[in-house]
Order: structure tokens, then sequence, then C-alpha cells
């Protein structure tokens, strides 16, 4: 019978997932189940023809879809394995060191892989039957393969189950296209499990690792590298090898559409976290470079502020209780929140500007006289002259990065879509905008494709060279703001202020920044608004950073600034004795 | 606590503020900027929302001439790229380019091109869409036949030392494909004048007066169309032309009396009326001058007032031609003197002696009751 030709195709019907095939008339398989005809021929051989002869001795009529070369198949999370390698990559190349990326990263990936059941279990997601081969040592993180953990099937891709994937085969046989479980990833069932990777997880994976390893880069950092093009994240799909071919609905996954905030992609990290399970990081002692008190020199830096201030905010740290290391570092029993270190360093930094200058609109311009009136004014740092070079760097600054904004180019070079039809309507309308673009690009000899910028942990260049912001204030002397009796340190400014401070129950209220904010005085406005452009974050985030800070300095015995009690609701101002012991 | 910004995409916000600052740049006349701008622009193309998709190709499609009309580096190669581009990139638009395009081809010379391109509209068909664009297409179709004529009048103008100048084959390829269209462009509404005209002339030069007397007929009095003066006056000038009897011309200028009463035309028709022997046309010219000279635009032309002078002479051999100048002249005695007889007028008039004299002469007789102007007491009066 035709058994003989169709008993070794053992792939299964797309219909009714049966393995029963028989051959028709014309020669075409059919599946004796469902009568489903599919596109599969009988191979016809010629035997009347010698061997050696010159005519064809073969009429073979294969699949009719060819193989494309070089595919095979893979897994999603195959793919972000390589993104995540291509992102520590990059990060490596701007100067983390390299534990992070085969100590730290590639541990916390694999436990991501297991607590979402995706491997490394006895108890896979899928149903489909994948072998495990054993661990090999985690040293070797080489480019060679990103599959080490994975098997591929056996033999020659026969895959039984994930029969949905394979469904939009029109021949039966794979097509080696798009992931294999891209279609059970963006399903219910996993989603149901929350555990599943997106873009935004990588760089919160990122996150994680760094904070582990206890890497300078902040989170505003890694969102400035992502956005500048540093690291990979935008249209990183494009970078996985030829053999892992996407489609359409694999975009949805991979693809991005904007580039998340920092108070996204935070809470992104602090799910993760918990999500992982894991337990308490290593601890951020006033050495290390995440700890507020060395990073907020780095801020003082950027920021054009004097050195000399950062004795103040050491001091201002042990006011408030924060230079522990317990309340930088992650701990699920004690510490179950992941801290802001960039933005609690310049909260910090805020404060200590708040308690030198007072920031309420007289105060700081009163002392900024002084200063100025002072003989060595040249020396004296004035809060009046800080001002006016940092608006105006800050102007330029926003202004370029408008313009970045404006050139920056979203659309990949090879887009994804999920029909074929689909896919030349996006071609075309790709080629259209290439030539428009080109068009333009020769007119105003502006090259498109620009190099990003040189990557720098500084928004600001300060000094005396070409291309610097402004002259450079780190030397100059806070005398005006400071004296010096009985060879105490003390601020000239003997009064704070500062809002109502105990914390709205965060069930009940948001934010409440954008209502306080026409109240607040306009120096410290600005300086929220420099801050939070320099960390990219909105100055509400920041603002309650500042007021957390203020909390920790002078507790929560002050009335509760909205809610029932209305009559409170002004700001209160409490005057405090300011003192520093140097 | 915690604080969220809206939802926006980066894409969304990156070609939001790209078009913004294109925008400022092009308001600002700053072209170089706008024209870098553009550059980054056109991903705007390749967003996948279906709603905004048209309005998108639009905005580039005239931001992109616009920047190019003012560059000063930008070539027609630009524009022809640009134009060929955003033809096909959708369907709605595919006619409007088209027909954009072969304006600007048409506007620096290339009339071959034009008309290359607007043979290629002419034939494109999409189902609905070209039925529902056909307003476009009548537009795109008359134009080809404009572009015919054009290269007609060219070849008429090269072959002119030729022999067989009639029977020119070219020419007459031309004709042909021009006058398909043009016969039927006035089954549509609207001002049609350089059409008519160019259909008209081929027509002379064919010497099928009928068909052309019967077009420019039609289209001065088809109540279908709107009321064009240029119509009558086409028709009147054709007649003219072909030493049509009075009568006819009489009848073309009637109508166009009564659509323009200031036309220069009057004048003309002025002056065949006053060739005739009837009473009642005396009135009637006398009626249509003073109407002419209602219109400040006439007020310093020594034909009309010549005219005017010319009438009043013919009327003053009936007897009661008093009573018919006071009878014209009731409805406009409280502002005739304003208009024409004034200090100022008088001091203009002053440098063209042969208006003043004619307008002292008449002034007694239009307007008796005026007195103490400059007009009245003559020249070097003391009148005020």
């Amino acid at each position: 019978m035709d058994d003989e030709h169709t008993a070794w195709y053992r792939e299964a019907c797309a219909q009714c997932a049966a393995v029963d095939w028989g051959l028709s008339d014309e020669g075409r398989f059919y599946c004796r189940c469902c009568h489903n005809v599919i596109e599969r021929t009988k191979e016809v051989v010629d035997t009347s023809s010698a061997p050696g002869s010159t005519r064809v001795s073969t009429i073979g009529r294969g699949s009719r879809t060819k193989r494309p070369e070089g595919g095979r198949q893979w897994m999603v999370c195959e793919g972000f394995q390589f993104i995540l390698m291509k992102q520590a990559n990059a990060l490596v190349q701007l100067g983390v060191s390299p534990q992070f990326k085969d100590k730290v990263l590639c541990q916390l990936w694999r436990l991501y892989l297991q607590r979402s059941r995706q491997a490394y279990t006895h108890n896979p997601v899928r149903s489909s039957k994948f072998k495990l081969r054993s661990l090999d040592s985690d040293s070797d993180s080489a480019a060679e393969s990103a599959v080490t953990a994975f098997s591929e099937t056996d033999g020659d891709a026969n895959l039984s189950s994930t029969a949905g994937s394979n469904a939009e085969s029109s021949s039966g046989w794979s097509q080696f296209s798009g992931s294999v479980d891209a279609r059970n990833y963006l399903g219910p069932r996993m989603k149901r499990n929350c555990g599943l990777m997106s873009m935004k997880k990588t760089l919160a994976l990122i996150h994680l690792a760094l904070v582990w390893s206890r890497e300078p880069l902040t989170l505003s950092d890694l969102l400035r590298f992502a956005t500048e093009g540093h690291v990979p994240y935008l249209n990183a799909y494009e970078e996985l090898p030829e053999e892992m071919k996407l489609d359409g609905k694999d975009g949805f996954i991979f693809r991005v559409e904007s580039i998340p905030s920092h108070h996204t992609l935070h809470k992104e990290a602090q799910t993760l976290l918990l999500f992982l399970q894991l337990p308490a990081f290593p601890p951020i002692s006033r050495q290390s470079l995440l700890h507020p008190a060395l990073l907020s020199l780095r801020y003082l830096m950027d920021a054009n502020l004097p050195d000399e201030l950062h004795p103040w905010v050491c001091q201002l740290l042990e006011r408030a209780g924060m230079a522990e290391h317990s309340l930088h570092t992650f701990d699920p029993v004690s510490h179950p929140l992941l801290p802001r270190f960039d933005l609690q360093s310049v909260a910090l930094i805020i404060v200590t500007l708040k308690v030198l200058f007072g920031l309420d609109d007289h105060t700081e311009w009163d002392l900024s006289n002084v200063a100025g009136d002072h003989g060595d004014s040249e020396n004296m740092f004035s809060l009046r002259r800080w001002y006016r070079l940092m608006q105006a760097a800050l102007i330029t600054a926003q202004q370029r990065r408008n313009q970045h904004i404006a050139r920056k180019q979203w659309k990949a070079k090879k887009p994804l879509s999920s029909s074929k039809m689909h896919i030349n309507i996006v071609m075309k309308q790709k080629r259209t905008a290439e030539q428009v673009q080109a068009c333009f690009q020769k007119l105003s000899s502006c090259p498109v494709g620009v190099q990003p910028a040189e990557p720098s942990s500084f928004r600001f260049c300060w000094g005396d060279e070409d291309g610097a912001d402004g002259p450079s204030l780190h030397h100059q002397k806070l005398d005006s703001a400071v004296t010096l009796s009985h060879n105490v340190h003390a601020a000239s400014n003997s009064t704070y202020w500062h809002p109502a401070l105990r914390a709205c129950d965060p069930g009940k209220c948001r934010n409440h920044y954008p209502e306080v904010e026409a109240s607040l005085p306009r120096s410290l406005v600005w300086l929220l608004q420099l801050f939070s452009f320099m960390l990219d974050v909105t100055p509400a985030c920041l603002y309650e950073e500042v007021l957390g800070v203020e909390r920790r300095v002078f507790g929560t015995k002050t009335p509760n600034g909205c809610g029932a009690e209305e009559t409170n609701r002004t700001d209160k101002k409490t005057r405090r004795k300011c003192s520093q012991r140097c | 606590m915690s604080t969220e910004r809206p939802e926006v995409s980066g894409f969304r916000q990156s070609t939001h503020i790209c078009l913004e600052k294109i925008r400022e740049a092009m308001l600002h006349h700053r072209w170089h900027e706008a024209a870098e701008y553009m550059a980054f622009y056109p991903q705007i193309l390749e967003d996948r929302t279906r709603t905004s998709a048209a309005t998108n190709k639009e905005l580039v499609w005239r931001l992109s001439t616009e920047i190019l009309h003012h560059h000063p580096k930008s070539k027609l190669e630009d524009y022809n790229n640009i134009y060929e581009r955003m033809k096909h990139s959708g369907v709605k638009l595919y006619l409007l380019v088209s027909l954009e395009h072969s304006f600007h081809l048409m506007l620096h010379g290339h009339i071959v091109d034009a008309k290359r391109q607007l043979s290629v509209a002419e034939s494109w068909r999409y189902g609905k869409e070209s039925a529902a664009q056909y307003q476009t297409i009548k537009l795109i179709q008359a134009y080809r036949s404009l572009l015919d004529y054009i290269i007609w009048c060219d070849k008429k103008f090269t072959h002119s030392d030729l022999p067989n100048f009639d029977d020119n084959q070219e020419m007459q390829n031309y004709f042909r494909q021009a006058s398909v269209n043009l016969k039927e462009i006035l089954k549509n509404p609207g001002v049609w004048d350089p059409f008519i005209l160019s259909y008209v002339e081929m027509l002379e030069f064919y010497e099928d007066h009928e068909e052309a007397l019967k077009v420019l007929n039609d289209y001065a009095y088809d109540n279908s169309l709107p009321p064009n003066p240029n119509a009558h006056v086409y028709l009147y000038q054709y007649l003219k032309r072909h030493n049509a009897p009075q009568r006819k011309l009489m009848k073309v200028l009637k109508t166009l009396h009564v659509l323009v009463p200031s036309h220069e035309l009057m004048l003309e028709y002025s002056a065949l009326l006053l060739q005739s022997e009837k009473k009642s046309d005396s009135e009637k010219v006398l009626g249509m001058v003073l109407e002419m000279l209602d219109f400040a635009c006439w007020r310093r032309n020594l034909d009309v007032w010549k005219c005017l002078k010319a009438v009043i002479e013919k009327l003053q051999l009936q007897d009661d031609w008093r009573n018919i100048v006071s009878g014209k002249m009731s409805e406009r005695k409280d502002w005739w003197p304003a208009l024409h007889f004034t200090k100022f007028h008088a001091s203009k008039d002053c440098e063209d002696p042969e208006l003043m004299g004619v307008k002292v002469a008449l002034v007694q007789i239009l307007c008796p009751d005026l007195k103490c102007t400059k007009y009245t007491a003559g020249e070097g009066s003391k009148g005020q």
C-alpha cells in the first residue's frame, strides 16, 4: 500500500493532531482521520536511467517550502538570554567589572529561569519533552553559544508537542522562523505565571545584578545608557544571531515602544526581587561607591558645587541615621525595599543646601550678597553666581536633550510583522521613509545615523577646556555660609523650614507635589528641577525623597500634611537650630 | 506614594517634538534647520496605527515640498524623488500628488514630462478610490489636454516655415488628443477660461468655425455654468474677428452690460448704439455711460467723457433732452459732485487740459445746481 511512502512521516496533522498519513491519487499526503490534504507529495524516482548517464536521474518533489539556511528552533528565553548577554557585554565595555556578568548576572538569570519554571526544573511550564543537559561549569560565558543550558531536540526537530506553534506551517514541516513558544508566551496560561520575561525585566535584572555587585552604576545611569544606545535595548532583537529568526508574534515580546522611566523600572526591579526570593544583598558599607557618602561626591561634582560641601553632607548623613549600611542594603526580612541610591544621595545634597542656605527665597540671596561683598569673592562660593552658571548650562543641556529626542530613530532596520501581506506593506512604508530621509539628508548634509555621544557618568563638564559648560566652582570656599566659632564650624543660617512631614497613607493619597509646588520657594523648585534633569526623574519623585530625608532627621512628630486635618494643610515652618560639628 | 508619567511611547514623543521643531523652523524661515529635522521625521511613515497613516503621508508630502520650495539647494531631481515616493505611498494621495507634480514640471518648463505624468495619472484606476476622486480626475484630464495644446502651439511655432503647414500629422494628433477632453469640459460646472480659449484657438486654426461658435455660445449661455463675464467677452471677440453682423455683436454686449456695467467693452457698445437711429438707443447710451462713470476707475478716462459729451450732443437734437438728462441724473446728483467735481479732482485734472475742457463743458448740463467749483467758474477761478 502507500504506507511505505508515508510511514516514515511522523509529523502531526495540523487539524486533528493525529499521525496517520495516506497517499492520495495525485500523490499528495492526506490525513486518514480528517482527510486534510497537505502540500507534501511522495518522491518520484525515475529508475529507468542507467547510472552515469547525463539525464536527470531523480525527479524529487520535496516539500514546497524550503528550509531557510541555517535556521533553527529557539525558545523565547533563549532570545532574552542572548540580549542580556549583549547588554552585560556592553556594560563591561563601559567599565563595569566582569565579575558582575560572570558571577552575578549569570546566576541571577538561572535563578530566574528556575523560579519561572522555564528551565532547571523537573516541572517545566511547557508540555514538551526537553532533555536537560547537565550543567556545565558556569565560568565560561563566551560568545560562541548562548544556549549551553538548553538542549535542542534530537534528530530532525520532529516536535510532537507545541503543535500550536507549528500549526501555521502549511506543509506540516517546521518553518524555522520565529520562536517556538512565542504563542504560549503571550497566551493567558503563562501570563498568569507573572514571571514572564520582558524587555523591561532585562534592565531590571541587570540593575539587581549591579546592586549586588555594588557597582556604582545607578539606575538612572543605566537608563541613560539605554536611551543613548550604549546598552542595547531599543531593537535589541536585531542582534540575535542569524539562525534565530523572528516573526510577528515575537515582535510583541521583543519590541519596545519607549525607554521605561526611573520609577517604572524601580518598581519592576522590586517585583523581580520578590519573585526571585533573593537573600540579603552584600552590605553597602561606607566604603562602597553606592553608599550615599561617596555617591553624593559624584553628584556634587556634576552639579559644580564646592567640594567643601561634602563634609556637611556626611554630617547630615550621621544626623539622619543613614550612615548604617543596613539602610542601604536589601534584606528580605529587615529591609524589604530596594533603595534608590541615586535619589537618596541627591536628596541629601538638597537638604544640605537647605540647611546651609535656607532656600526660602531670601536667606540664600542675603548670603550671596555677603559673599559678593567679601574681599576674596573669587574664591567665595556665592549661590547667586552658581545659580546663574547652572541655569545657563541647564537650559543648554535641556535643549540639547530635546534635540536628541527629536532626532532619535525608533524603527528597526528589520521590522517584524505577523503576516506575509503585512510585512510587504511595512517594508514598502520603510522604503518610502528611507527615500524621503535620504533626500533630506543629502539636502542638509546631516547624517542621520550619528554616533551617540561619548558615554559619560556626568551630565555636565566644568573647567576651562573647550566644550565645558562653564568654569569650575569646586575649589571655592563656603565661608559666606559658614562661621567658625569656638573651633566649631556652624552654618550662618540659623533657621530651617520644612513642610509637614508625616507620611501620607500610600493607599489613600498619591504624591502631593503638583499641589504643593506653587507654594514652595522658587529656589527649592528650581533645585528640584535641576537635579531631576540630571537624574532624569520627575521633580515629584525627588521631592518625596527629600521629604523622606527630612523625616529621618527631624522625626515625624509634626502633624499630617493632608487628609482630614485641613487646618494644618499649609506648610508649618519649624524653627530648628542648625549647627554642625566639624 | 508614587508619581507616574503619562503613558506616551518614546516614538510618539520623538516624532511630536521633531514636528514641533520643523514647524518652528519653517515659521521662522530657517530652512536649513527645517531640512535637517525633516531628515529625521520620515520615521512617522512607519507608524503602525492605521488611523493616522493617511494624515502622516499628507503631512510628509506637504512639509517636504514646502521645504524644497524655499531651500536654496533644492533641485528638480529632489522634487521628482519626493513626488514619486509620496505618490506611490498611498492610494488617496496618488492623484493629488500627480497633479501637483505635473504643475511643478509645467511651471519649470518641462511640458512633455508634465504631460507624461498626467497621462499616467489619467489611466490610473483603483476601484472605489478612483470613483470617489472623480473631480481630481476631471482636473487631470483638463490639464492634460491643456498640455497637449501647449505642445501643439510649440509645434505650430517650429513648423510654421514648413510647406505642408496645415497637414502636419503630429499637430493633428495633439489636436485630437486635446479635443477629446476639451469637448467634454463644459459638462462640469466651473470657470474654464484658459481651456476654452485654447480649444477655440485650435478650432479656428483648423477652420472649424461651427464648433468654435458652439463652444463659445455654450460657455456663455449655459445656465449650469456659473455666470462668467469673460465668456461673453471671448464670444464677442470671436464674433468681431469673424465679422459678424452688428446685431449679433450688440446682443452679446447687452448681456455683458447686465453682468459688468463698468466693462471697457461698454465703450464699444456705446459706439455701436450711437450709430443707430432710434431715439431710445441714445437714452440707453446715456444711461450706460453714466453707469460706467459711477465707477471710480473710469474717472480720469478721456474716452468715456468724450463719449458722454457725444451722446449728450446727440440728445440735444431732441426736444426733451433736458428731461432725459435730469431723469438719468436724478439718482446721482447727490453724490456725483463728490465723485467727479471736487477741488481735488480739479487739481489733478488740470494736468490734462483736454479732459478738463470736456468736464467743464458737461458739468453744467449734468449738475446744473452745482456752483462754485473750479469746473463751473472755469480756470483760474477763486471757487472754494
